[in-house]
């Protein structure tokens, strides 16, 4: 029985250390989850871009403005942390709330002119966010209360009440895109090539071209039937409202283009392995990058400035962002466009690699 | 990039059609370099004609399947060029994937299809007409005897089966060449007389068919003309009756009897038409030139001696002693200077 089992274990092993790719990436997962969750969940939230606005007539600044701004710019969570809010003055409040419909500030503060009949202070909040909201409205009342005022404030969240089911929703229509087309997509190539049914498409005319748009556009369509299906069920699970006919194509738009951006990615590098272990190893990394760093789970403002980077890079950011938009914020094309170009910048990009790498020949 | 080349020139030397030789492999090596460098082809020169059953013969890891997947465009060789019919390997792969029908030795299948739609995906990447398409499909089934199975998942298939869809499917586009690999390896005999006999049949119809084998009887069955390959080494390319020649010793006959005498033997030795005798046991090996014609005057020497013969057996060289003969030559050469015989008949 002890010989059996020796013989086993030193055969494991053996296979194990002669396989260094898969050793380190193991080896690195645990360290990356470290300092990827770490940082995108743990990071310390500051400089939240808001707005402040004097109401008019007349627009002169009163008292009450000079001093909560500077108590604004001023104001830190604990002491030695960097400032809570990055402060920018807006002189006309349809401009300043433009800017917090798009995204740009995650909130406007307009206090009150001289002449107000109630000299209440109206706090608008991007409320589609996660966490921020809230650190805003307490960070807004701390300043406040630092200046010694007792005006009343009156909270606006301008896309009402949102769950964090919502806002986390939005994010696991492109984990089910991500999934399928890892699983499903990616290792059926791998296994597709193990069983040498490759080696079966490399002696016919067909060109590289043709099997990598193939490959793309069938996981494309998987991808997409997922991502639709999660979103349906996700709409009947946390209660999210399409607003209209518009909005729920334009999502189905973006599930797709998103689809296609993710599969070419996974196909490209599929398409360069030829053992299932390396792949799954490899795409479990870029899976927790790519993830981790969409802001499905968790506002990428928290993170440190050097993974917020990543974000520029990964396609899934642009698809949680441009989803959010359109589900949680009632945006159109105007917002969403530019996640759209984004997305097929990316998906031409990985399309190219993916054909430019394609072994033809065996070697 | 290889994959990109859309001009239609062959190199010069393949754009001359040739009436006879429609392969044309001129000093070919390919070696593997890993932890270990492996030379799997080394420096093999020569020509397959228009419409023959060539067959490339040797041991497991000759560099038999090596050579095929140079000539079917899978692996670039280190050094050397070849030409299928007017396109050079380097420089045409995608003219050449067009004219070839390729079985390699492992399973291409995808087993989670079934026979029709296996068929009919690789009808569709070599360029099968949609229209001639189902007809096809059904005209090959047939042949493999699949008919009634055809909407079956291939895993469902016995390995003779999968091999014989695998067989079929190579030549659906009608290939003016067609490579098998190993294309009986692991069929029982039925299903073995099965593949040779489609085989025969596509030869028939002008396929120039290319085959690589390592079972003797499958060769000299089949083929017109044989390759031995051995550690990546042409080491003789004949047809069959030529390469049996090329073992001196002729055949071997064998001579049962009860008792000896020395005078038999020395009679025996007497004639020039024969090689050797020796007394093994209760037999007499002789080795001769022609058998047949040696025999009666060895069956005169006993009856002079009046003694009995219990057996009489005649055995050719089959294609297998011939192989022994070269690789055993080769190895007593030692220090390579000693080429082994078919070298020198190589075209």
């Amino acid at each position: 029985m002890i010989r059996g089992a020796i013989a086993i274990f030193k055969r494991d092993f053996k296979k194990f250390l002669g396989n260094p790719y898969v050793l380190i990436f193991t080896l690195l997962m645990p360290i990356m989850y470290l300092v990827i969750f770490g940082n995108a969940m743990g990071g310390t939230i500051s400089h939240v871009p808001i707005g402040v606005v004097q109401e008019g007539p007349p627009y002169t600044e009163t008292p009450l403005f000079s001093s909560s701004v500077e108590e604004l710019i001023h104001i830190q969570p604990q002491k030695d942390n960097p400032r809570l809010f990055d402060v920018a003055v807006y002189t006309d409040e349809t401009i300043a709330k433009r800017d917090l419909s798009e995204g740009r500030i995650s909130g406007v503060v307009v206090f009150p002119s001289e002449v107000s009949r109630d000299h209440a202070i109206r706090l608008y909040l991007d409320s589609s966010d996660y966490m921020v909201p809230t650190l805003v409205q307490s960070g807004v009342g701390a300043a406040l209360a630092k200046t010694g005022s007792h005006n009343p404030v009156q909270v606006n969240k301008i896309y009402g009440d949102i769950k964090y089911i919502q806002f986390f929703g939005v994010g696991v229509i492109v984990m089910a895109i991500f999934m399928t087309t890892m699983m499903g997509g990616g290792i059926a190539l791998i296994k597709d090539r193990e069983m040498g049914i490759h080696e079966g498409y490399l002696v016919t005319p067909v060109k590289r071209s043709s099997i990598i748009l193939g490959m793309i556009s069938s996981g494309t369509v998987r991808a997409f039937l997922a991502g639709f299906i999660i979103f349906v069920v996700g709409i009947l699970i946390t209660g999210i409202i399409m607003r209209s006919m518009e909005d729920f194509l334009l999502v189905l738009f973006v599930i797709f283009i998103a689809s296609i951006g993710v599969t070419s990615l996974m196909v490209s590098i599929a398409s360069r392995f030829s053992n299932q272990q390396e792949y799954a190893s490899t795409t479990a990394f870029f899976n927790l990058i790519l993830f981790m760093t969409s802001g499905a789970f968790y506002p990428t403002i928290g993170m440190p400035d050097w993974l917020r980077w990543i974000t520029i890079i990964n396609p899934e950011w642009y698809s949680v962002h441009a989803l959010r938009s359109i589900i949680l914020r009632g945006q159109g094309l105007g917002v969403v466009g530019p996640d759209l170009i984004a997305l097929l910048v990316f998906s031409i990009l990985a399309i190219s690699l993916g054909i430019l790498t394609y072994r033809r020949t065996l070697e | 990039m290889r994959g990109g080349t859309a001009h239609s020139s062959g190199s010069g030397a393949c754009l001359t059609p040739s009436t006879e030789s429609i392969i044309r492999i001129e000093h070919i090596t390919k070696i593997f370099k890993n932890r270990q460098t492996v030379v799997a082809v080394d420096d093999v020169t020569f020509e397959v004609q228009r419409g023959e059953i060539f067959g490339l013969l040797g041991p497991n890891g000759a560099g038999k399947s090596t050579l095929i997947r140079i000539l079917t465009t899978l692996l670039q060789p280190t050094s050397g060029t070849a030409c299928v019919d007017t396109y050079d390997i380097a420089r045409d792969p995608e003219k050449i994937r067009g004219i070839i029908g390729v079985c390699p030795q492992n399973s291409t299948l995808d087993v989670e299809l079934t026979a029709y739609d296996n068929l009919e995906f690789y009808g569709k990447l070599v360029n099968v007409d949609d229209d001639t398409l189902d007809a096809r499909i059904w005209q090959l089934l047939k042949m493999a005897d699949l008919a009634d199975r055809a909407h079956m998942k291939v895993q469902t298939f016995s390995g003779g089966m999968r091999r014989k869809l695998e067989i079929v499917r190579a030549f659906i586009h009608h290939p003016l060449i067609l490579f098998l690999d190993e294309p009986t390896i692991g069929l029982d005999p039925e299903s073995r007389r099965e593949v040779w006999e489609q085989i025969a049949s596509l030869n028939a119809e002008k396929t120039t068919i290319i085959l690589t084998t390592h079972y003797m009887d499958e060769a000299e069955k089949l083929c017109h003309r044989i390759a031995f390959v051995d550690k990546g080494r042409l080491i003789a390319l004949d047809v069959l009756e030529n390469l049996k020649r090329l073992i001196p010793a002729g055949d071997l006959l064998e001579i049962g009897f009860e008792t000896m005498n020395e005078g038999v033997v020395s009679s025996i030795r007497q004639d020039g038409l024969i090689n050797s005798v020796e007394v093994k046991e209760q037999k007499l090996v002789i080795s001769a030139k022609n058998g047949s014609r040696v025999l009666p005057a060895i069956v005169a020497i006993f009856e002079k001696f009046s003694l009995p013969i219990s057996s009489i057996s005649i055995h050719s060289p089959s294609l297998e002693d011939v192989f022994i003969y070269l690789t055993g030559r080769k190895l007593d050469g030692g220090n390579g200077d000693l080429k082994p015989a078919g070298r020198g008949r190589v075209p």
